[in-house]
């Protein structure tokens, strides 16, 4: 493992603009994470292919083949252009997280390297090894794989594993604890609360009374968290690699944060992510989800704790469209996924409604 | 443009899925087809040719008019047209500047109302939580009904069923 210092690249990324086109352009990309590997490792690397994945919303997504790259042959380079979805990004949290994880039973890519210095590739970047398997979607349309029967029990089973150790995992003991930013048991969902409250207000792109109601209700209704853990911060259908029916990597963890493990649940159970089915991440029916996670993760799970962070989560997807909205319309990045998204905050909204009534 | 607006959309669309479509290259190129196909759809759901575009063109209809109808006198039985514009239109950008103005009014009292939550009487809460309520729900109703179809698994796989 190494955490780039951004040695002699800096001297040749070039001016602000040839920075900020560097990421998007794969033949020069190719040639700079060519040279920014010899560099690391001291020895001849070549990037014999470099892929844009169309997959993920946020971060910008290649699969490398690389040759004389010791740790491994097939990477994934992660870029947060300073347009994206969440921008700034930080690569940091993601890479701390993941190699803190390497040896746990949480199944993660290893982490190679990462900086958030954009002189390196003109933005934040990660990279790790590529992981074999295929990403079954959860938006459930016409063309969606299915899961069914035992390959649907394997994956299940993995998912609330992984889930459970991640809750379980002690990450006292890593330099995770170096950024727990004074996070205890009382104010775990006011920290996401107020985190995602300055996020609504740099992304809205006109006043949402749903918002404010919503975020009103969270206040009134917060609870206090049985345990402080990882969160992934979007754990779901979508979000892991599967071969042969088991999950072989957990991805995407750009929003990582230390919190109330329910945060993961009441994502994990939004209605988007089940693929059409009645079942958790289509994956579980909820009872068996609950029972199987509460005997791995040694946790009770309160049921108005999971409510609180369904609506929460909810509020949270909103807020997420939001700044598709808003990273769409700042002009800079074109990408046809963020309208898309845009259209989905009052679907959501009327969901948090619906969920608002039931709670009350 | 003479064209009806939902007729243009629909010939864009056609357009995209099979002449332009099969011929893109990689999945993402193909999704963000897909993803334009999609924001036509929902366009077509909510546009119409703007009042300025249509108001400007009345305005010179009605000068015309009145100008025949003085050059017209000496010559009855010509049927002189006799438009006339409409009181000035509020432009489509006025209207949403007022929209959200209540709407920031709206979310200022559900602030203010959630700081002084405790110390106000239920019986005094429930009919102005009832009234935002029915507005919010009207207001996304509204919203849904105007959205398209979502296509997030063809902009995602870059491709469309049974391809």
């Amino acid at each position: 493992m190494t955490i780039s210092t951004a040695k002699t690249t800096r001297e040749t990324a070039g001016s602000a603009a040839a920075r900020t086109r560097l990421f998007e352009d794969v033949g020069a990309l190719g040639e700079r994470l060519a040279a920014y590997l010899s560099q690391q490792t001291g020895s001849e690397v070549r990037v014999a292919k470099l892929t844009k994945f169309p997959a993920g919303f946020s971060w910008i997504t290649y699969g490398v083949e690389a040759e004389g790259y010791a740790p491994a042959s097939r990477l994934i380079l992660r870029i947060g252009p300073p347009y994206g979805l969440f921008a700034p990004y930080s690569a940091m949290p993601e890479f701390h997280s993941l190699h803190a994880l390497q040896a746990s039973a949480v199944p993660v890519p290893r982490a190679f390297l990462a900086s958030d210095d954009s002189s390196i590739f003109g933005a934040p970047f990660f990279l790790c090894e590529r992981v074999d398997g295929d990403t079954p979607l959860p938006w459930g349309g016409e063309g969606a794989v299915p899961l069914e029967g035992a390959r649907r029990q394997s994956l299940a089973h993995d998912f609330i594993d992984a889930l459970a150790a991640l809750h379980r995992f002690d990450w006292r003991g890593t330099s995770l604890n170096e950024d727990a930013g004074g996070i205890t048991l009382d104010n775990a969902a006011d920290k996401q609360i107020d985190y995602w409250s300055l996020r609504f207000q740099r992304w809205a792109l006109r006043p949402h009374p749903m918002a404010h109601r919503a975020f009103a209700w969270l206040r009134q209704n917060k609870p206090r968290a049985e345990r402080v853990s990882i969160v992934h911060g979007d754990y779901r259908l979508g979000n892991f690699l599967e071969r042969d029916d088991r999950i072989t990597a957990i991805l995407d963890w750009e929003l990582v944060h230390l919190g109330d493990p329910i945060e993961d649940l009441g994502w994990a159970f939004l209605p988007q992510y089940r693929g059409g089915t009645k079942f958790v991440c289509g994956l579980e029916d909820e009872a068996a989800f609950l029972a199987r996670y509460e005997q791995r993760a040694c946790l009770t799970v309160d049921r108005r704790a999971l409510n609180f962070y369904v609506v929460f989560s909810l509020l949270k997807l909103a807020l997420t469209h939001m700044a598709a909205a808003r990273c769409f319309e700042s002009g800079e990045f074109n990408d046809m996924r963020m309208p898309a998204m845009a259209t989905q905050i009052a679907p959501v909204f009327r969901q948090i409604e619906k969920a608002l009534e039931r709670a009350n | 443009m003479n064209n009806s607006l939902p007729r243009l959309i629909d010939g864009m669309i056609a357009t995209l899925r099979r002449e332009i479509i099969p011929h893109v290259e990689g999945d993402f190129a193909r999704g963000q087809a897909f993803g334009v196909i999609y924001m036509l759809n929902s366009l077509r759901l909510r546009a119409s040719w703007s009042n300025a575009f249509l108001s400007e063109q009345l305005r010179a209809l009605e000068d015309v008019s009145r100008e025949l109808e003085i050059a017209l006198v000496d010559l009855p039985g010509a049927p002189a047209p006799g438009v006339r514009a409409p009181v000035e239109l509020p432009s489509a950008a006025d209207l949403e500047a007022l929209r959200d103005q209540g709407d920031q009014q709206l979310c200022d009292l559900i602030d203010f109302l959630s700081e002084r939550r405790s110390s106000l009487a239920p019986e005094a809460l429930a009919p102005i939580d009832a009234a935002i309520a029915r507005y919010v729900q009207a207001q996304l109703k509204w919203e849904i009904s105007a959205s398209a179809k979502p296509m997030f698994t063809e902009m995602s796989r870059g491709s469309e069923k049974g391809e």
